[in-house]
């Protein structure tokens, strides 16, 4: 019989078919019955596509049969997006969630894979069955770029992303199941994540987070689209394409496929280690606060690295410079004072997102406070360890708040101060400003969050970073008579903090009397109650972990 | 099952100063604990003692506020993955995948705990369905199986990987008498073949019987250690049940009672007309006292008899004593 000392080694993590969770998940999700029900779907539906779209090409369009069987290839990319993106990621959340929730992801912690092979286990492991739907489906892929004499090295290179972003939204999917209680929510909340990323997402790169389109597979798919489609569009596609043809970062050029697939890669990186943080601790944070913090300079530092360079020559970062892509620079096209605002203010406005999202990573609740500091009483140390997870993440949202301030001041000033704006000076006095925004907002999420926990958290969201919108809004709409009053309801959102600063101090503002009156006070108001109420709730936080501190000594 | 002998140096469990805190609430308070090698050590208490908290912390799948948890020698807080490969654990209703089938099961965990071939693993499977007599379910769904097959099925699962300490957290929970009596077969069984077993269970007798050491643990602490006898002498020697049975009516003796020092309460039996039953919490020459005070009261006696409190009363006071302390907040 055997004892502990004979267990064998483990095969490693990169060896995904040894992988026994792989093992286990290609055993339950792809019994013949369940699966042969799935493929008979899927073949349907793919079959149905090529065909019908290559029989159009050849006998009603009259294409070539080269043309003709490009034309499938798009479609197909669609269908295979839904199956991989949001079919799998929904599958691996809901996956993840129903493990915990049956109560065996206990059995699984406790057997002596590592992490990092667990990890990988679960990831390609639950959605197995859509890899093999997916699979199903190439051999109409590979027909089509056979008979469309598709370049062997696009269809790798597009697939190839494809792939990996497909990994990407898996991992995100099986964070979603790690930190969300319930499977429903898990599998909505992983497909709605991948459908946003396709819908809202490429609407917010136009509006100058460009970078947020590289986490697509857009810029791959655009960049290859003149292989992909028939001639006639292709010639097109191709004149679209050399007017931008690689991703700028700073004064960087990369191929897009390069660019998208680093950027996948690196998000992939920081899932893995979210995870394996939770697989190895399971009450740790999903980032530790340097981590956070680095990942938050990180996001601004690309966020201005891919938009800056579009400002000049071709003002390719402005929304409008997308309808009149074809005029030259030097044409009579330029950017609108309305849209540079729009721009600054939305750039503003994500940042405090992100910002909001990281401190939630980071901010312990109470329990974990008590905790991290019993054990910090019981090894005789003074004070929590400053990166710990019990420690405050206040100094981590300051710090976080300065460097969102400083890269949404840096971006504004370099549109406002671009030649498309002849002399226009970006005063410095702004920056303050910018950064009052960032941290007001910043802090009382934190402050609540640390002090009242999540559910306070998340009904301040509700309350007052959604309804006050929503009320001015509808009393904005109700008559122009009652504009200043609906003005002075948004503000009181700390979203509408970022827009109503732009259009306060920047130069380029030029508002409506009623507006240029109202804008200014409501801005310095609310953001006066924020300053204080912030003030306020940070002071009984402190207050709060120095009784915690005491009352464990 | 374990081949060796069992080590005779050093503790299976050891568990030094362990402190479990949910926010304000302290589950586990300053616990210290060992457990030989090769015993089948109990840990009894009513709900919310603070046992399931203390497995998770032994089993590695949580973090205590601080102590010290080693396993075999095996600091389980800071070298888990070693804690793991010697340990078993299985969860308070124990779960299983609904879309596996018993082998299956059983097939997945030898291979993520990599016990040999494919051949070795799936007859290191069948030794284990044969220990927990289920071997003619193995192609069942695990979803279909009774409460005690499930609970079986998982232990089967714990003896994997031939644990030296095994933590099973109320291990007979749910079951019907005839599935606890093949657990706790079940459960010697494997503690002849060497390895400790740290089980618990809120029903006392339960554990007495198939338990080598038990301990009671309450509101996070322990209350008394050692033989299934001497938990009950630690326990039942601070309050004892009296039956006293005279002859004729027994109001007025039953009223004299109430009034004595050191009884607690006095009820009239509804089996025996004659019979009244107290709860007294006096030494032997205290007992010894109360009898001659009946008898100068004139009462003819016709037995005074001390009854020792079963397990069960035991428990049942504890937990009524904590109700009691959770209705009034002001008292200690």
């Amino acid at each position: 019989m055997k004892t502990d000392s004979a267990l064998h080694h483990q095969a490693p993590f990169w060896a995904i078919w040894a992988n026994p969770i792989v093992r286990r998940y290609a055993r339950s999700r792809m019994r013949p019955r369940a699966l042969g029900i799935s493929l008979l779907i899927t073949l349907m539906i793919a079959g149905f596509l090529f065909f019908v779209i290559r029989q159009i090409g050849i006998y009603q369009a009259e294409l070539s049969i080269r043309d003709a069987h490009r034309m499938p290839i798009i479609p197909l990319l669609f269908f295979q997006g839904f199956i991989l993106f949001v079919l799998g990621s929904g599958q691996t959340a809901a996956g993840m969630t129903a493990e915990a929730d049956e109560g065996v992801i206990d059995y699984q912690r406790l057997t002596p894979m590592t992490p990092i092979a667990k990890v990988a286990g679960y990831l390609f492991g639950l959605p197995i069955r859509e890899y093999a739907t997916f699979l199903a489906t190439m051999p109409f892929t590979l027909w089509a770029f056979w008979r469309g004499e598709v370049p062997l090295h696009i269809g790798l290179q597009l697939y190839g992303v494809f792939m990996i972003a497909g990994v990407l939204y898996h991992l995100t999917g099986l964070v979603a199941g790690t930190v969300l209680k319930n499977r429903r929510w898990a599998f909505l909340s992983s497909m709605g994540l991948v459908f946003a990323l396709y819908t809202v997402v490429p609407q917010a790169s136009k509006l100058g987070l460009v970078y947020f389109k590289y986490v697509t597979i857009e810029p791959v798919v655009r960049e290859f689209l003149p292989y992909l489609v028939e001639s006639r569009i292709g010639t097109a596609a191709q004149t679209i394409e050399n007017l931008a043809p690689a991703a700028q970062f700073f004064n960087l050029n990369f191929p897009q496929s390069v660019f998208t697939a680093g950027t996948l890669l690196f998000l992939i990186g920081v899932m893995v280690v979210m995870l394996w943080r939770r697989w190895h601790r399971a009450e740790s944070h999903l980032m530790g606060k340097a981590g956070a913090t680095g990942l938050f300079a990180w996001i601004q530092l690309m966020l201005l690295g891919n938009a800056l360079p579009l400002i000049w020559p071709l003002g390719g970062v402005f929304p409008s410079r997308g309808a009149r892509l074809f005029q030259l620079p030097g044409d009579d096209w330029s950017p609108s004072a309305e849209e540079t605002l729009v721009m600054s203010g939305i750039y503003g406005l994500v940042t405090l997102m992100i910002l909001c999202l990281m401190t939630a990573l980071i901010t312990p609740d109470r329990t974990g406070q008590i905790r991290g500091w019993r054990r910090t009483r019981k090894l005789g140390r003074p004070r929590l360890s400053f990166q710990s997870d019990p420690a405050t993440s206040f100094p981590w949202v300051f710090a976080m708040a300065a460097i969102g301030s400083g890269g949404w001041f840096w971006f504004t000033k370099k549109l406002v101060e671009s030649v498309w704006f002849g002399t226009t000076d970006m005063p410095i006095a702004i920056l303050p400003v910018f950064f009052l925004v960032t941290a007001v907002g910043g802090f009382g999420f934190h402050a609540l969050l640390e002090g009242k926990g999540k559910r306070a958290a998340g009904l301040a969201v509700i309350l007052i970073g959604i309804a006050p919108l929503l009320v001015g809004v509808t009393v904005g709409a109700t008559g122009e008579a009652l504009a200043p009053l609906a003005l002075w309801i948004s503000g009181c959102s700390p979203v509408a903090g970022p827009i109503y600063a732009v259009l306060t101090f920047l130069p380029l503002s030029n508002l409506p009397p009623d507006f240029e009156r109202t804008i200014p006070r409501a801005f310095w108001f609310w953001q006066g109650v924020g300053l204080l109420w912030a003030c306020n709730l940070a002071i009984k936080l402190r207050r709060g972990r120095i009784k915690i501190a005491e009352s464990t000594l | 099952m374990m081949t060796g002998k069992p080590e005779t140096n050093g503790h299976a469990i050891e568990i030094r100063d362990l402190r479990v805190d949910y926010g304000d609430f302290v589950a586990v308070n300053d616990l210290s604990l060992t457990v030989p090698y090769g015993e089948v050590y109990g840990l009894v208490g009513p709900n919310g003692a603070g046992k399931t908290s203390t497995f998770r912390v032994l089993a590695t799948l949580m973090e205590p506020t601080y102590g010290e948890v080693s396993l075999a020698g095996i600091d389980a807080l800071e070298d888990k993955e070693s804690a793991r490969r010697i340990m078993g654990y299985m969860p308070d209703l124990a779960p299983v995948p609904s879309d596996l089938k018993v082998r299956e099961f059983l097939d997945f965990y030898t291979h993520t705990y990599a016990l040999g071939t494919r051949n070795e693993c799936r007859s290191r499977a069948e030794e284990c369905l044969e220990i927990v007599s289920l071997t003619d379910q193995r192609n069942s769904w695990c979803r279909e199986l009774s409460r005690g097959q499930t609970q079986r099925l998982v232990l089967a699962k714990t003896l994997l990987p031939s644990p030296k300490v095994m933590i099973l957290d109320e291990p007979a929970s749910g079951l019907d008498p005839l599935s606890r009596r093949e657990l706790r077969l079940s459960l010697q069984a494997i503690a002849h073949e060497g390895a400790t077993v740290f089980v618990s269970s809120h029903i006392l007798s339960e554990l007495a019987e198939m338990c080598s050491s038990l301990c009671v643990m309450n509101q996070g602490q322990i209350l008394a250690s050692g033989t299934a006898t001497e938990v009950r002498n630690q326990l039942g020697r601070a309050e004892r049940q009296i039956a006293v049975t005279v002859l004729g009516p027994r109001d007025n003796i039953a009223s004299w009672l109430a009034s004595q020092h050191g009884v607690l309460e006095v009820t009239k039996s509804e089996q025996h007309d004659q019979r009244v039953i107290l709860r007294f919490t006096g030494g032997d020459h205290e007992q010894a006292a109360l009898l001659s005070g009946i008898l100068e009261q004139g009462v003819a006696v016709k037995s005074f008899e001390e009854k020792s409190a079963s397990f069960e009363d035991i428990l049942v006071k504890i937990a009524e004593d904590n109700r009691r302390q959770e209705g009034s907040p002001h008292e200690n």
